[in-house]
């Protein structure tokens, strides 16, 4: 490395500014949550800035049984488990048979994929919901779960295609001749060897699952996930800003602990879809 | 043991591979030679199965082949860049097609490690490819091939990522292989020199068309055609512009050559290709040629000497006594029955 001379150091200072200031927005939130989520109401209403000076875990036994946090904790549990399954199931499936497999339709079959990816979930909710409640689907985790993998599945598949691109051919050639069906390839070959792009998958998916509102809002009304049961919070209990710090800690704390185990894949899987478009 | 039977291959309207006639016998080692882009990779990959034969028909040990699946033709491939599972071990890699046919774990690897003793492999089983020297991973690839025990072995141009000492010896492993095995190999190179070492009979391609099938020396010594004559032999044979004097004479490069045991009688006037080895211009006797020496390679052994003998015409000879040196007068000589005759299309005059 080379050496850093004096002007060039100046010029870090500079820059270190924007970027300390860019990561004291980013922190201060979970600072203020965190804070406040260990005062009382009373502590609160007093001094909102100021450091906690009692600390209490009242908060957080309320948030997790009167305010029914339990429950959601479970539904959203079982919802993005579903769901990342399915997704890291179903775009491996595809991205094998799209970079690796020879069959009428491909490249349009691709493109339709990429079609998919550009369309914002916005501007097909209204159709979105007809066709949820069509099924016979509203209210149930199957729906939601069902939901989640429609609307990230595009990207999904997209991801997996571009890493799949980057094996050679000859793997597939090979365990061909090694007498491997095309499920026997995929499930002894391909499999394994997409490890790093179904972690870096599962990590983003799970990340989207879990703080999605808007989708969960729509289909599971009566029960409902942990991020819809914090906005739910702010109407309820309006005053009440501890007790909705508490219930932000509950729900952001799995994810962090998810992004602390596999900081480096996530900042790493960033690079994967670059492989090969 | 193989049939080829009019196979050809088509991608789009592009003709590949035409009509491909061949037949090879039970443990032969067949090699396919052509330059690069000729159609090699593809025929093999026919046979194993990996390309769909457009028309025509191909048959494996007496059995119709041509639509089955690659398993079941009992054919086993080494690939070029080897295609070792990278996240298996090389045990695990060489064992995969017994695993997928359902063989025990304990029978597995009795059978894999007899065929890593063959290979010399032994203490690298439990290691991962990437570990690996390249000429090991080749011989995994092979290994890996040898352990299914198939009636026919394919190898696509297995060497051609090896640098020059290991090709060598790589190359003797692999006819050793062959010996003890006793099973039916073929084999692709755009390598003249692999395809002349290891072959029982070579089959010269250009342009997805056969151009001559022989043993090394046959087509050494009695090419067909003057791309058989130009592509087997290295440096390759000499080509020099001549004209037929009479029934069985020509003159080139200036001076009038008998030509015998020609079975075909010459035109008056016609013209002709004179093909020389180099090893064969410098004959203690026989017809004579002075050559203006321009450049030297000088090999120790031996040297390659080059010159023209006539506008147009080039000339590499094989010096084996005493120093050429450039600028040097020296006369070549060559005997009448060393040379061959090709007409202006390229085909042989017999
Ligand atoms: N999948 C393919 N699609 C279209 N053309 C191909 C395909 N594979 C090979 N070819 C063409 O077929 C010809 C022969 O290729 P190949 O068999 O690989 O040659 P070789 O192995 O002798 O170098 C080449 O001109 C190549 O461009
Ligand atoms: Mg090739």
């Amino acid at each position: 490395m080379a050496a850093v001379g004096k002007r060039e150091r100046r010029w870090l200072w500079i820059a270190a500014i924007p970027m300390a200031l860019l990561a004291l927005s980013c922190i201060y939130p979970i600072v203020f949550a965190i804070n406040n989520a260990l005062k009382t109401s009373k502590g609160y209403i007093l001094d909102r800035f100021g450091m906690v000076t009692d600390p209490t875990v009242q908060n957080f036994a309320d948030a997790w049984g009167r305010a029914r946090f339990s429950e959601y904790f479970v539904n959203s549990v079982l919802v993005t488990a579903g769901a990342v399954g399915l997704l890291l199931l179903l775009s491996s499936l595809v991205g094998f048979a799209l970079a690796m497999l020879r069959f009428p339709f491909r490249r349009l079959v691709f493109v339709a994929i990429l079609g998919a990816l550009m369309i914002p979930i916005q501007v097909v909710l209204v159709p979105f919901y007809r066709t949820v409640e069509g099924l016979g689907l509203l209210n149930t985790r199957v729906g939601l779960v069902l939901a989640y993998t429609a609307f990230f599945l595009p990207f999904s598949i997209y991801l997996m295609t571009a890493f799949y691109r980057g094996l050679p051919r000859e793997l597939l050639e090979a365990a061909r001749m090694d007498g491997a069906r095309f499920l026997e390839v995929w499930w002894h070959v391909m499999l394994p060897l997409g490890r790093p792009a179904l972690l870096t998958l599962g990590i983003l998916n799970t990340l989207y699952c879990w703080n999605d509102v808007l989708i969960s809002l729509l289909v599971l009304q009566d029960r409902r996930t942990l991020m819809v049961g914090i906005a739910a919070l702010r109407g309820e209990y309006t005053t009440n800003v501890p007790l909705l710090a508490a219930g932000i800690v509950l729900a952001a704390a799995p994810i962090v602990l998810v992004y602390l185990v596999f900081q480096r894949r996530i900042v790493g899987g960033i690079s994967v879809g670059a492989v090969k478009g | 043991m193989i049939d080829l039977r009019n196979v050809s291959k088509r991608f789009g309207g592009m003709t590949v591979i035409d009509r491909v006639n061949l037949s090879v016998e039970e443990g032969e080692f067949i090699v396919f030679v052509g330059p690069s882009g000729c159609g090699k990779s593809t025929l093999l990959r026919m046979i194993a199965g990996l390309e769909d034969i457009s028309s025509g028909d191909l048959w494996i040990g007496g059995e119709r082949m041509t639509d089955a699946e690659p398993y079941d033709r009992g054919v086993a491939m080494v690939f070029q860049s080897y295609a070792l599972y990278p996240h298996m071990t090389v045990a695990e890699n060489m064992g995969f097609a017994l695993r997928i046919q359902g063989v025990g774990a304990a029978e597995r690897r009795r059978m894999v490690e007899a065929a890593a003793t063959k290979l010399h492999l032994d203490h690298l089983l439990d290691r991962k490819p990437a570990a690996l020297s390249g000429g090991q991973r080749q011989r995994v690839a092979i290994g890996r091939a040898i352990v299914r025990d198939p009636k026919v072995f394919l190898f696509d141009e297995p060497l051609s990522n090896l640098d020059a000492e290991l090709r060598v010896q790589m190359r003797i492993e692999i006819a050793r292989l062959h010996q003890s095995l006793s099973n039916t190999m073929v084999y692709v190179t755009h390598d003249q020199t692999e395809a002349m070492t290891l072959a029982d009979r070579i089959v010269v391609l250009r342009a997805g068309r056969i151009e001559q099938v022989g043993r090394p020396t046959d087509l050494y010594d009695d090419p067909d055609n003057i791309f058989v004559a130009g592509f087997i032999g290295s440096p390759r044979m000499n080509f020099l512009p001549g004209v037929a004097t009479g029934p069985a004479s020509i003159r080139v490069a200036g001076v009038d050559v008998q030509v015998p045991g020609l079975g075909t009688r010459l035109a008056r006037e016609q013209a002709v290709q004179v093909g020389l080895r180099p090893e064969h211009l410098t004959a203690p006797e026989g017809v004579e040629l002075p050559l203006a020496i321009e450049v030297v390679e000088q090999l120790g052994a031996m040297a390659y000497v080059h010159g023209s003998l006539a506008p147009e015409a080039p000339v590499v000879a094989e010096w084996r006594a005493g120093r050429p040196s450039v600028g040097e007068r020296v006369p070549l000589r060559f005997h009448p029955r060393d040379l061959r005759l090709f007409d202006p299309e390229g085909r042989r005059i017999r």
